[in-house]
């Protein structure tokens, strides 16, 4: 009996959080806010802008403050193309009646925080382009980007004859995340790459990679990025920087390989879930900041 | 039978539990057509390192599906999986001609083992939405399925992209496994 009724209060609390989150939002947000412009004289973006810190805490509530207002101005803020930014802040400040002197950082504070918010969707779109772009072996370019590689590194296999199949589903994006590791970080594509013929810890270096890339993309998709790029970018995020942040899947996944010792690649899925894991863990916290550290010793 | 009943039965029978296995090379669709059967999303599949596994719920059975990597390297470790096995799928990529050797090798390689023996196979002839792809009775000819006399087998052209022929192989499946039980 008792675990029934434990039960029931769970589901009865459960659902007057839900209660009060429509109440909230919908409408007590409202008046929530009307009072605190009234008291302190400034409004939300204002109040987000000089309370946190600039990074994610800011740009996350900023975000959310954009999206759910009653303004289209600021609505479609969160979208505004990159050389626009500056105009976007000014027209936020008219519709907010903000006065500049009397706040002199919040217009810096403001762009900021378009930029990262906006570059973050512009972010994604020229990601999805590249996924989108299967790779060729016809194509001289796409062959040569191929050598390079493997002149930077040394060889690595692939499945079959035709590397194209195995970067199915992420296309060209695949192959240039593990074109900037091995370019960018050398000597640590190099040191993955040995790990990676281990007899034992072995895997198939650039399947993996093609599933980290995998990875790096679903999260950017769902958002889950947002706290890394708006914490470590203060400008609009680029490609260079999602490349930045699959070199960092890339190195850590393998030390992370190495340590758990699993007993052969037949285990990958399942590390490979413990890793995705324990990096949405690392993206819940506000300060996350997912960068290679080059180490010393290499 | 009365309304009471039917619920009663819905509730007193669990699922019976069917150990599927899904073989074939790599790149044959394996996993693209695991995720159309539990409807997720297949448009960014990667190669498999390893396996993935599944439980599909159809017409009252849990299907546990096994989708194991078909890179060569990956191929020793088949076996590991073969123990208890229900169903055989093995998956052909139609438009791959240049492989039908290996395939059918391999194919033929897996119906030899003791511990599969007697294990249905359905045999998937993917990819028929590309143009290029072989029907499944060449394919069926190609692989001398008529000369198979110790299990029941059946060839099924589909699409793991387009979802086409795959609820008809099921279908197969889940009679098979009943012929089997019974």
């Amino acid at each position: 009996m008792r675990t029934v009724t434990t039960w029931k209060f769970a589901l009865s609390s459960k659902m007057l959080g839900y209660i009060w989150q429509y109440l909230f939002s919908s409408f007590l947000r409202f008046w929530f806010k009307w009072f605190l412009r009234h008291v302190t004289g400034k409004c939300e973006l204002q109040r987000i802008c000089s309370g946190y810190k600039q990074g994610a805490p800011r740009t996350s509530r900023a975000e959310y403050s954009l999206e759910s207002s009653k303004s289209t101005v600021l609505r479609a803020a969160v979208s505004v193309e990159e050389d626009q930014v500056e105009e976007c802040a000014m027209a936020i400040m008219k519709e907010k009646k903000v006065i500049s002197q009397k706040d002199p950082e919040f217009k810096m504070s403001l762009q900021v925080c378009l930029w990262q918010i906006s570059g973050y969707k512009r972010l994604y779109a020229s990601v999805e382009d590249l996924r989108k772009q299967s790779f060729d072996c016809e194509n001289n370019s796409h062959e040569n980007m191929l050598l390079r590689n493997y002149q930077a590194v040394g060889r690595y296999r692939f499945q079959g004859d035709d590397p194209k199949t195995d970067f199915r589903g992420m296309g060209m994006l695949g192959l240039t995340n593990l074109i900037f590791f091995s370019e960018k970080y050398t000597e640590m594509a190099r040191q993955v790459l040995s790990h990676s013929v281990h007899p034992k810890l072995g895997y198939s270096y650039a399947i993996v990679g093609i599933n980290l890339t995998e990875m790096a993309y679903s999260l950017l998709r769902s958002g889950a990025l947002k706290p890394h790029f708006y914490n470590t970018v203060s400008q609009s995020p680029k490609l260079e920087h999602f490349h930045q942040l699959y070199c960092y899947f890339a190195y850590e996944f393998d030390k992370f390989w190495i340590e758990e010792k699993p007993e052969s690649i037949m285990e990958f899925n399942r590390y490979r879930e413990k890793f995705h894991e324990k990096m949405k863990a690392l993206l819940q916290e506000p300060d996350v900041s997912l960068c290679l550290t080059v180490d010393s010793k290499l | 039978m009365g309304l009471l009943s039917i619920l009663r039965k819905l509730k007193s029978s669990p699922d019976q539990e069917v150990r599927i296995l899904l073989l074939g090379l790599d790149n044959g669709g394996k996993t693209t057509l695991l995720k159309q059967l539990a409807s997720e999303d297949i448009s960014h599949i990667t190669p498999t390192q390893g396996f993935n596994i599944k439980s599909v719920q159809s017409q009252g059975f849990k299907l546990n599906v096994w989708d194991i990597g078909g890179q060569r390297k990956i191929r020793p470790y088949w076996r590991n999986y073969f123990e208890n096995t229900d169903m055989l799928i093995y998956v052909i990529d139609s438009a791959d001609r240049k492989r039908f050797d290996e395939t059918g090798q391999e194919l033929a390689e897996l119906l030899d083992e003791e511990k599969l023996s007697g294990v249905p196979v359905l045999i998937f002839a993917n990819k028929q939405d590309l143009l290029t792809a072989a029907p499944a009775s060449e394919i069926a000819e190609g692989l001398n399925l008529h000369i198979i006399r110790d299990r029941l087998w059946q060839i099924q052209s589909c699409s793991a992209l387009t979802g086409e022929g795959i609820q008809e192989g099921m279908n197969w499946v889940c009679k098979s496994v009943n012929a089997k039980k019974k």
